[in-house]
């Protein structure tokens, strides 16, 4: 199911890899990493401003998947209502994650009470799901279809590929690029980074943390919950897809943990890896993945690249 | 004076067991007793974590892969797979033993990393293990487990009944809660709370950070490895996913609850944790979701825990006493 029509014979094992499957095995390892990198992102930026490790990013990302699928399958809105629609959706579900699980903890005497808070937090998102859909996997229509409504499918290099692999990469690439550009260019990225660097002086010049602190929470999720309606329609839309958030995590730890950049790469490498393992070893490529994190956390701790705010985490 | 102050709290403690025992031995079927014990050796992982967690201040997950290790060694020195069988609690010693090894040399690698990096490892050395669990069948029997482990059995006296188990393994959580405590009152517990309340004042004290972290480690993984021990030898079955990364969240929530830095309250915390489900049976599809938002809701009232939370009590309770006095 992981990949989809690309690949259907890989779990017979042995097969002969051509450049036909190694292209499409690339291209799915690209495109999973990209929703890794999704993930973490998020994570550095809220590690960023809050200092907190959330465990519920894979959950957040399966609800933004289920909250598409009922807008998109169910209500059967138009593409230009039921996308804005979701938006809006993910930012208020980003607010209600904030005032949950951090706002009241924000000046907990035990720092990692926030921490324990996304682990329950990831619970309510996981198991509230599976009481009101239920644990049966639902089926969510492609962005891109052909005639007869089936995913659309390209030949790229004498190889077929869905093209759903391919809008995952451009819509990572299109979306972090905008988060990354509001962070670091903008007048309210700026304002938030004075507040995560130091909250005391930034109250004291008049920003409002609580106001940076919210539209962080806010655009992670709404990061996150794209990244489940662009990965829907490769996994189905399942409980099972918050299960992402731990490869996401170990992208985070091989690329260095303050450095965004670093992420991504590590993210990519985690998700191609997985990608080709699953052609050799389908039952072991996780502990293909966290054996390379355990590696990279023993020879290269810092990760891939080293970030300035990196001793924040 | 201090003996004076402390006899109501111990004596407590010692009518609060006393009196659950005799509930256990009397008003309790077998499968309740079962759940009671699942608890108990929950909580010997949980003491390793409180360790880890409560007095250095350092979260892992790796509890969970311990109690694995030192799970699967006594099932293979148990079930004849290995073409003999090693007497119970020969096996325990064995299985404590190596699962310390396997824990110092994981500790010297895992913990030259700080905070949340250390964390992640633990994290990656958990899913790596729960995945060899499942799979490579020559040692951990792959996806069918190992079953037809010989239970515990101490000179002639068979431990055939869960029962009796409750008995040992009472006995057993009691004494890692004074190990707890007392490792809290030497040496090592306060360069642990140093090192968890201010690292660069511990060490230009002289308090060998890394040193002190890896034999913090070593007791913890030494914990859970006799947990997984008493487990294999207690279920007579084990298989991969007992040893989950959840399983992981659940013995880090159980210590949360209960306080971290509190050894009565971890007691009480394993055991909410394991009966809520049996409790809320009836509510069994809303059980979770009930449990998530408990956890959160805990965190925000009281982050130290139930132990904790009592202990502020009390302290406010005898500051009161003292002005009206």
């Amino acid at each position: 199911m992981l990949h989809g029509a690309a690949s259907p014979d890989n779990k017979n094992g042995g097969i002969k890899v051509n450049f036909s499957i190694f292209f499409s095995m690339l291209v799915n390892g690209l495109s999973m990493g990209m929703i890794y990198a999704m993930i973490a992102m998020g994570l550095i930026l809220l590690i960023r401003a809050v200092g907190v490790l959330n465990f519920a990013q894979g959950d957040l990302l399966m609800v933004g998947a289920y909250i598409a699928c009922v807008l998109i399958m169910d209500l059967s809105l138009p593409f230009y209502i039921a996308v804005p629609l979701s938006l809006v959706l993910y930012a208020l579900l980003g607010l209600v994650f904030m005032l949950a699980t951090y706002w009241p903890l924000r000046k907990a005497s035990y720092p990692v009470a926030p921490i324990i808070a996304t682990m329950g937090a990831s619970l309510v998102l996981s198991e509230g799901t599976m009481i009101l859909f239920g644990s049966w996997p639902r089926i969510i229509s492609p962005v891109l279809k052909n005639a007869q409504g089936k995913a659309l499918t390209v030949n790229l290099f004498g190889t077929r590929l869905q093209v759903q692999f391919l809008l995952i990469i451009v819509v990572a690439i299109v979306a972090m690029a905008l988060i990354y550009l509001l962070f670091e260019k903008s007048y309210i990225g700026i304002m938030m980074q004075a507040a995560a660097q130091d909250k005391p002086t930034a109250e004291l010049i008049g920003i409002s943390t609580l106001m940076t602190t919210a539209a962080t929470y806010m655009l992670v999720v709404v990061l996150v919950s794209i990244g489940g309606y662009m990965v829907a329609p490769v996994y189905t839309v399942t409980t099972s897809l918050s299960s992402l958030n731990l490869r996401a995590f170990a992208g985070t730890v091989i690329g260095g943990f303050g450095s965004i950049k670093g992420a991504i790469i590590g993210c990519l490498l985690v998700g191609v890896v997985e990608s080709f393992a699953t052609i050799r070893f389908s039952s072991y490529k996780d502990a293909i993945v966290f054996l390379i994190l355990i590696v990279f956390l023993i020879f290269r701790p810092q990760g891939l690249i080293i970030d300035k705010v990196a001793d924040k985490a | 004076m201090d003996m004076l102050k402390k006899a109501p709290k111990a004596g407590a403690i010692v009518a609060f067991l006393v009196l659950f025992s005799l509930a256990v031995t009397w008003k309790m079927n077998n499968y309740t007793v079962l759940v009671v014990n699942m608890a108990l050796i929950n909580m010997i992982t949980a003491y390793g974590l409180s360790i880890m967690l409560g007095m250095c201040g350092q979260l892992v997950f790796s509890g969970v892969a311990f109690m694995g290790i030192g799970a699967y060694i006594t099932a293979n020195l148990c079930s004849g797979r290995l073409g003999f069988f090693l007497p119970g609690h020969a096996a325990v010693v064995a299985a404590v033993a190596l699962t310390a090894l396997i824990a110092w040399a994981a500790g010297i690698l895992f913990l030259r990393l700080k905070n949340s990096f250390c964390t992640f490892a633990t994290l990656g050395f958990v899913q790596v293990l729960y995945v060899l669990f499942l799979n490579y069948e020559p040692a951990f029997g792959g996806p069918k487990g190992i079953p037809e482990i010989r239970t515990l059995s101490v000179g002639g006296f068979v431990f055939d009944s869960y029962k009796k188990w409750y008995f040992l393994l009472l006995g057993i959580v009691l004494l890692i809660a004074l190990i707890v405590e007392r490792i809290r009152r030497t040496n090592l517990g306060r360069s642990l709370a140093s090192i968890r309340d201010n690292e660069i004042a511990a060490q230009s004290l002289g308090v060998n950070i890394y040193r002190t972290r890896v034999i913090a480690f070593v007791i913890a993984g030494a914990f859970a490895g006799l947990s997984g021990s008493l487990l294999a030898q207690h279920n007579r079955f084990i298989s991969g996913d007992q040893f989950s990364f959840a399983k992981s969240t659940t013995i880090v929530i159980m210590s949360m609850l209960g306080g971290i830095n509190s050894t009565p309250g971890i007691f009480v915390g394993a055991l909410i944790v394991t009966f809520l489900p049996e409790v809320l049976r009836g509510l069994d599809k809303y059980l979770m979701l009930i449990y998530g938002f408990a956890v959160i809701i805990m965190m925000i009232f009281m982050p130290m825990g139930i132990g904790g939370a009592v202990s502020d009590f009390l302290k406010t309770m005898r500051r009161k006493h003292k002005v009206k006095s």
